[in-house]
């Protein structure tokens, strides 16, 4: 048995289905890509399938894995993005598949860039107002946890963030610590800048890249 | 595709990609090369919608036709109706994400009576004007059809055509004669005085409606030569319709989520209550091979691993034992599961249990419909307690704990002691588990007594009787949950109140137009759903409109008056109609289809079960 991390891109409409939803269409598709998948052995068998840092529902992601375990050592692994990308949905492109050269537990960090929108305030008025933002030394969002709502403390994470340009939206980058011990969502930094602003901010996000705790590539 | 302006908001709503198409499968053609565009409507949300066989069988049969391209759309729920209407949204199709009003045929599929409110609120949302007198051109064309069509009159204001029976030809021939007299810019009147001569459509503007001062029809009268009598439309040979080799997949999770392949249509029972027993007469099978070739195929194209043999009554199947076999001469090779659905109590088998996988969730689901064998015969269901019991041993050996029973309420000729027969029919299961050796140990029971209740239904032998009103329905729910003495039974009940409305929109005419056209006026949708349905409501509607709804459904109506939907020919004679009834209220059963010919008058369409027995003679 091997260990095979396959890697895709989510993106158009697709970017729109949750990461539930994201792992049944994987199913159906090694399921009819007939890919030698190792089947859990219980009562309701299904292709093993795991998912080493799961994006978030509406974002674009350029370089999303998932990791499957192949019977058949000798597959050709090259062969892998042709035969699933033919059964795919057009918005879910697999691009390679490669063995596992690191554990899911190494990531670290995410890059992510943003193009940020809002109905009241042009691009550059919603530049000047993250720069006031970003200069304050505490800023309480509302966040969501296991034991109910709690307010964190954003600023840290919001000097993080580069401004790229402004164009028809105000756009963005960030790199933010990731993973299964600490793992900072960019919704709360946008969510910080709409309560700042007091109006919705549209956000179109896309996560570049995974990366560990050197910044190396998650392979 | 969805319009650019819809990106914005499908962060704001739940389960966006319910909005946002670009499915497996779905078809995608070129504007400019097409005649005609079909907006495919289903009056729900996109989770139920989606799991709907027929929109699937029609949505591939219309995109088969290189002229036509057809395109989805589903009921918004309502927190993307309210972003929609905040940012000015048209209701788009999900194909190209063009707008509804661009479509030049608007077709709704009427599955529900509830739905009717989300049907005018979706043109509305399209900026179609909902009343067909309203839309004066050849384009946007409302058509509908689906097992509501069979009492069309609460729509006939807003549809253009509906299609009676089965869709599959009708549906393209109307298409066809659309885009001849488009050619010949020939106006929306004469294209459909012209339709309404093809048999199953019924042009409801082509028929003049006269009523007595007690509020029923004096008479129904035909107009531009139009057909007094609708015949509906059949296909005869199953094997030889079209289905399709591939569906559509949705990215997000939808009600029923598999494969499915129709056994065959109709049914041979006869239950006198059960509206597609009628309206779907006679029994036609697919063959064997038709139906694991078809699975197969689906399988390959869709990547579902569970295949669903639907029909409505799947074990009566005139081979379903050589059909399980030879299906999984190939799922179990494929890791394909298969689910038979709706069983009836005497066709569960030993045999069938070891094929099938429905049997490997939590419970078994039977449904006697009558608490007490007297009723049972009344409505011709033909189950008798020994053979539910004796099932229930079997399952109960087999290590199952859990049994659903599904019963209705308000039945014609029903008294107490029927209602009291539910309890004492589940205390029987009850006791069974408890008297069964094999039975799963240190585990209780739990049978699950669901109730719903009776609304007569046009084309059934109980289309005259007079409804519950809702405080009946009320009592006789108490009447069953105070008879029930242990805990191992659950006791569930339908709400009175959509009850009601449902009997309503079933059986009335086209008086409640008005009613529906203010419903739509004051935003009404998504009846069927707790979240949105109001009675009160309802009520003050039907009080503004001077109309009591009452008429509809505690009325019980003489064999001799004419009925909203006397204009259409499902293929059972209304004197058979009648006659079930009489025997009804004597408690007399009729044999099913294979057992014996009632003469129902099905058998002029020359085929299926009817002539079964012919064939076997050959």
């Amino acid at each position: 048995m091997k260990n095979v991390r396959i890697w895709f891109k989510k993106d158009k409409e697709c970017r729109f289905i949750s990461h539930l939803d994201l792992n049944r269409v994987m199913l159906r598709t090694v399921f009819r890509a007939k890919l030698p998948i190792w089947y859990t052995e219980g009562f309701n068998p299904h292709p093993f399938i795991t998912f080493p840092l799961p994006l978030s529902l509406g974002f674009r992601g350029e370089s999303e894995c998932m990791d499957v375990r192949f019977l058949d050592e000798n597959f050709d692994l090259t062969k892998v993005s042709e035969v699933m990308n033919m059964y795919l949905p057009e918005g879910i492109r697999v691009y390679a598949a490669t063995e596992c050269r690191m554990k899911p537990g190494d990531i670290a960090f995410a890059k992510f860039t943003a193009k940020l929108q809002s109905d009241v305030l042009s691009a550059i008025e919603l530049k000047n107002e993250l720069c006031e933002l970003m200069i304050l030394d505490e800023f309480l969002v509302p966040k969501k946890t296991k034991s109910g709502i709690k307010d964190v403390n954003v600023s840290e994470y919001l000097k993080l963030i580069e401004i790229v340009n402004t164009d028809d939206s105000l756009n963005i980058a960030v790199t933010l610590p990731a993973g299964s011990t600490n793992n900072v969502n960019i919704q709360l930094l946008i969510n910080a800048l709409e309560s700042y602003v007091k109006s919705d901010v549209y956000y179109d996000i896309t996560r570049v890249g995974v990366f560990d705790k050197e910044m190396n590539p998650f392979a | 595709m969805y319009p650019k302006e819809v990106e914005k908001v499908l962060l704001k709503v739940q389960k966006p990609g319910k909005y946002t198409g670009g499915e497996l499968n779905a078809v995608v053609k070129e504007k400019s090369q097409v005649d005609l565009r079909f907006a495919f409507c289903f009056p729900d949300t996109y989770e139920v919608g989606m799991s709907h066989l027929g929109m699937k069988i029609l949505y591939s049969l219309f995109n088969s036709v290189p002229y036509i391209w057809c395109e989805r759309v589903f009921a918004p729920w309502i927190d993307m109706e309210e972003q929609m209407i905040k940012h000015n949204i048209p209701l788009y199709a999900l194909e190209s994400g063009d707008p509804l009003s661009e479509f030049d045929f608007i077709g709704f599929t009427l599955q529900y009576e509830l739905s009717y409110t989300n049907v005018l609120n979706m043109l509305k949302m399209g900026n179609v004007p909902v009343l067909s007198k309203d839309r004066n051109q050849l384009k946007n064309i409302v058509v509908a059809g689906g097992a509501c069509a069979s009492n069309p009159e609460p729509l006939a204001d807003f549809v253009d055509i509906f299609f009676i029976g089965e869709g599959e030809e009708v549906d393209l021939e109307v298409m066809e004669l659309f885009r001849e007299c488009r050619k010949n810019n020939e106006s929306k009147q004469e294209f459909l005085i012209k339709a309404a001569q093809i048999e199953g459509v019924y042009v409801p503007a082509l028929y003049d409606v006269e009523y007595n001062d007690d509020g029923t029809i004096k008479s129904f009268t035909a107009k531009h030569g139009a057909p007094e009598k609708i015949s509906k439309r059949i296909i005869m040979d199953m094997d030889k319709s079209y289905f399709p080799d591939s569906f559509v997949v949705p990215n997000v999770e939808i009600v029923h989520d598999r494969a499915v392949s129709e056994i065959f249509r109709g049914c041979i029972r006869g239950c006198r209550f059960c509206q597609a027993g009628f309206m779907n007469r006679p029994v036609r099978e697919k063959s064997i091979d038709t139906i694991s070739d078809q699975c197969y195929k689906l399988c390959k194209n869709t990547g579902y691993d569970e295949v669903s043999l639907t029909s409505l009554s799947s074990s009566d199947y005139s081979q379903i034992v050589p059909l399980l076999t030879k299906l999984t001469e190939w799922t179990d090779e494929e890791k394909v599961s298969l689910s038979l659905p709706s069983l009836r109590v005497d066709g569960f088998t030993d045999e069938i249990m070891s094929k099938i996988k429905t049997v490997r969730k939590s419970g078994l689901t039977f449904a006697p419909e009558a608490g007490t064998q007297r009723l049972r015969d009344a409505i011709n269901k033909n189950v008798r307690e020994d053979e539910l019991l004796e099932t229930c041993k079997t399952a109960f050996n087999g290590g199952w704990t859990n049994i659903k029973l599904y019963f209705m309420t308000g039945l014609p000729t029903e008294t107490d002691e029927d209602l009291e027969g539910i309890a004492n029919l589940g205390q029987a299961v009850v006791n069974t588990f408890y008297r069964c050796e094999n039975r799963a140990k240190g585990r209780g029971v739990n049978v699950t007594c669901s109730a719903s209740s009776f609304i007569p239904k046009p084309f059934t032998p109980f289309q005259w009787e007079a409804q519950d009103d809702i405080p009946e329905i009320k009592r006789k729910q108490m009447v069953v949950k105070n008879a029930i003495k242990t805990k191992k039974i659950t006791f569930n009940y339908h709400d009175a109140a959509t009850t009601f409305l449902e009997g309503v929109f079933a059986r009335g005419d086209r008086k409640l137009c008005k009613v529906m056209l203010k419903a739509c006026e004051k935003g009404f949708h998504f009846d069927g759903w707790n979240d949105c349905f109001s009675i009160d409501k309802w009520f003050e509607l039907f009080e503004e409109c001077e109309i009591d709804p009452t008429f509809y459904t505690s009325r019980k109506r003489s064999f001799d008056e004419i009925l909203p939907w006397d204009f259409i020919d499902y293929g059972v004679n209304k004197s058979f109609l009648k006659s079930e009834c009489l025997k009804a209220y004597e408690s007399v059963t009729t044999p099913n289809c294979r057992e014996k010919c009632s003469a129902c008058g099905a058998a002029k369409y020359k085929g299926g079960v009817c002539y079964e027995k012919c064939k076997n003679m050959v």
